[in-house]
């Protein structure tokens, strides 16, 4: 017999396959083009004349997606720190992670936890889920990327090594998942999934821009290590530098403290 | 001695400064239909949310089967076919991918067969638990929601407001499952507004209100307090007798006609009416709910069968 968790794992993601095809679709279908466009590029000759075209403020203010535009490199993997990707992926993460506020509003919560089920096994199926589709997205964009890169650029491009894409996706998912958990926690508090998903959002928003701002108004640095978007540079790995474990490590343990706390939280609250 | 299907010791829940149950101390015995009754608010489905570990009790204790219902809820709630108040299916998905779903947790086991005669007692058809639930009537919610209780055939049934959105045909297919459940040795515990309903299908009545179990009885001691009317119409004037028998409570007395409430035995106003030039005798039987609307209406209790209020009860 499946556990529980898997049984409303599969359920879930059942319910959500719609959208969560259409998204992978549509991250999938950018990453594809994004190496058509470096290649269109390429074939212009036009990077040498960006990079050279952006002084350095600009380039600090406008962050790293005005930076992807200067090589080849930056645009095939323009789509693992472009905002609206980042959006695209903790939006969805945010979604997911709040299902556990949705079954208390609906009242689905009632059907499910009077039976044999206990309540950290419907915060497991939400970590399950959370999990698997971001890995899935990731997946899809990676293949994506290579697919683009395999197929329709010339054999001797200056390529991002394999090891640099995953390392952006590791960045994207650590990101992700951060956001997810605290998702969690706030999902497995409150009554009303709006409640959660509309906190996080402004929470998620607010945390970007203060990173934002703090890249080029040094008032803000202080502050800014507190945004979990202080520890996602995707630049330094384009700039050919390696992935900081310790950065991924804190967002992890950002997402997992949310998670912790989720468990915790669902597992004493009134429903 | 068989355990009590239904255990509550001093239960009660505060949320903040409101008190929801204060002092709840009732026993359902195995096989029984226990109606708990009250207005809204009184407290049915706080408790009822306490026996599936949906809230946590501030004070007391509820126990089902001698399992504590928080410390081991998951084996008391293997235990239990649960109808929710309001019960919230998910629009976009089917009937029976709602059935399917819910069978398919831990602790059920789904008899395919029982479950298509359960839909085809409640009148749903393949082409209805086919449907999105989006198009679902309340009734048809409702039905549904029957069936996932009933389907695993658990040894303890909690509905709360069963009977909520159905037709009257519906209503004598839910009694007679209600019923059969009965036989079968099943304990049921119904929250429910409907008093006629309380009064065909409960062995035993609880009665909160304010958070407090004001009543605890027998539906047909309850029954009893409220007295059998009597009218009395004579073929000439009759005059009263100085003193009255035993129980009898007089509501109206003219030359010609008397209306009496009888509580206890009818045999000495019989008597005393054989006396008499009587031309035509009604007797009614009392309903639940004549007494139960003075216990809502926050009367003092007109007798209480069973002591309740603090301790327990037993039949």
């Amino acid at each position: 017999m499946r556990s529980s968790a898997v049984v409303l794992a599969v359920h879930s993601v059942r319910r959500m396959r719609g959208v969560l095809i259409a998204i992978a679709v549509v991250v999938g279908g950018f990453q594809f083009l994004l190496t058509q466009v470096a290649a269109f590029l390429l074939r212009r000759g036009g990077f040498g004349l960006i990079s050279s075209f952006i002084p350095d403020f600009m380039q600090n203010l406008a962050g790293p997606s005005a930076l992807a535009f200067a090589s080849f490199e930056g645009v095939v993997a323009f789509g693992y720190f472009h905002p609206m990707m980042i959006a695209t992926h903790i939006g969805l993460a945010i979604s997911i992670a709040t299902e556990p506020a949705a079954e208390v509003e609906t009242r689905f919560a009632d059907l499910t936890l009077a039976r044999a089920v206990a309540r950290h096994e419907v915060v497991t199926r939400t970590v399950l889920v959370l999990v698997w589709t971001e890995l899935v997205l990731l997946l899809v964009m990676m293949l994506s990327t290579w697919t683009g890169l395999a197929c329709c650029t010339p054999a001797d491009t200056p390529r991002p090594g394999a090891a640099t894409i995953r390392s952006l996706a590791i960045l994207l998912g650590a990101i992700t998942f951060c956001w997810g958990g605290l998702a969690l926690a706030v999902g497995a508090r409150v009554r009303r999934r709006a409640t959660a998903t509309g906190g996080i959002a402004v929470a998620a928003l607010a945390a970007f821009l203060l990173d934002y701002l703090a890249r080029v108004w040094d008032p803000a640095k202080a502050i800014a290590r507190f945004s979990p978007f202080r520890y996602f540079e995707p630049m330094s790995l384009l700039a050919g530098g390696q992935l900081q474990w310790r950065d991924v490590a804190v967002m992890l343990a950002i997402g997992l403290a949310g998670t912790i706390g989720g468990y915790m939280i669902f597992s004493r609250r009134d429903l | 001695m068989t355990s009590p299907a239904i255990r509550l010791q001093h239960l009660g829940k505060r949320y903040g400064r409101v008190t929801a149950l204060r002092d709840v101390s009732l026993e359902v015995v195995p096989g029984e239909v226990f109606g708990f009754l009250g207005l809204n608010g009184a407290g049915k489905t706080t408790t009822i949310r306490i026996l599936l570990d949906l809230v946590r009790p501030t004070g007391g204790r509820a126990s089902i089967f001698d399992l504590d219902c928080q410390s081991r809820g998951l084996e008391v709630r293997a235990r239990i076919g649960y109808l929710p108040g309001e019960p919230g299916f998910y629009g976009d998905m089917t009937g029976e991918a709602t059935l399917d779903l819910l069978g398919s947790l831990a602790g059920q086991r789904v008899d395919r067969a029982r479950r298509a005669r359960l839909l085809d007692r409640l009148e749903l058809a393949a082409s209805d638990v086919g449907r999105p639930m989006r198009e679902y009537s309340t009734g048809m919610k409702r039905k549904l929601g029957i069936v996932q209780a009933f389907q695993a055939d658990p040894p303890l049934l909690v509905l709360d407001e069963p009977t909520e959105g159905l037709d009257p045909l519906m209503q004598d297919a839910f009694y007679d499952l209600l019923a059969e459940a009965r036989a079968r040795g099943r304990t049921v515990f119904m929250s429910s507004h409907v008093l006629p309903e309380v009064e065909r299908v409960c062995d035993r009545i609880g009665l909160l209100r304010g958070g407090e179990l004001v009543l605890l009885s027998p539906v047909q001691d309850v029954r009893n307090l409220a007295g059998r009317r009597v009218r009395a119409t004579f073929s000439a004037d009759v005059t009263p007798p100085a003193s009255w028998p035993d129980g009898c409570e007089i509501a109206s007395v003219s030359p010609r006609t008397w209306d009496l409430r009888v509580h206890g035995p009818l045999g000495p106003v019989v008597s005393l009416l054989t006396t008499m030039p009587i031309a035509d005798l009604d007797v009614q039987v009392p309903h639940l709910e004549e007494v139960l609307k003075k216990y809502y209406a926050n009367a003092p209790a007109p007798v209480s069968p069973t002591p309740v209020v603090s301790g327990f009860s037993r039949t």
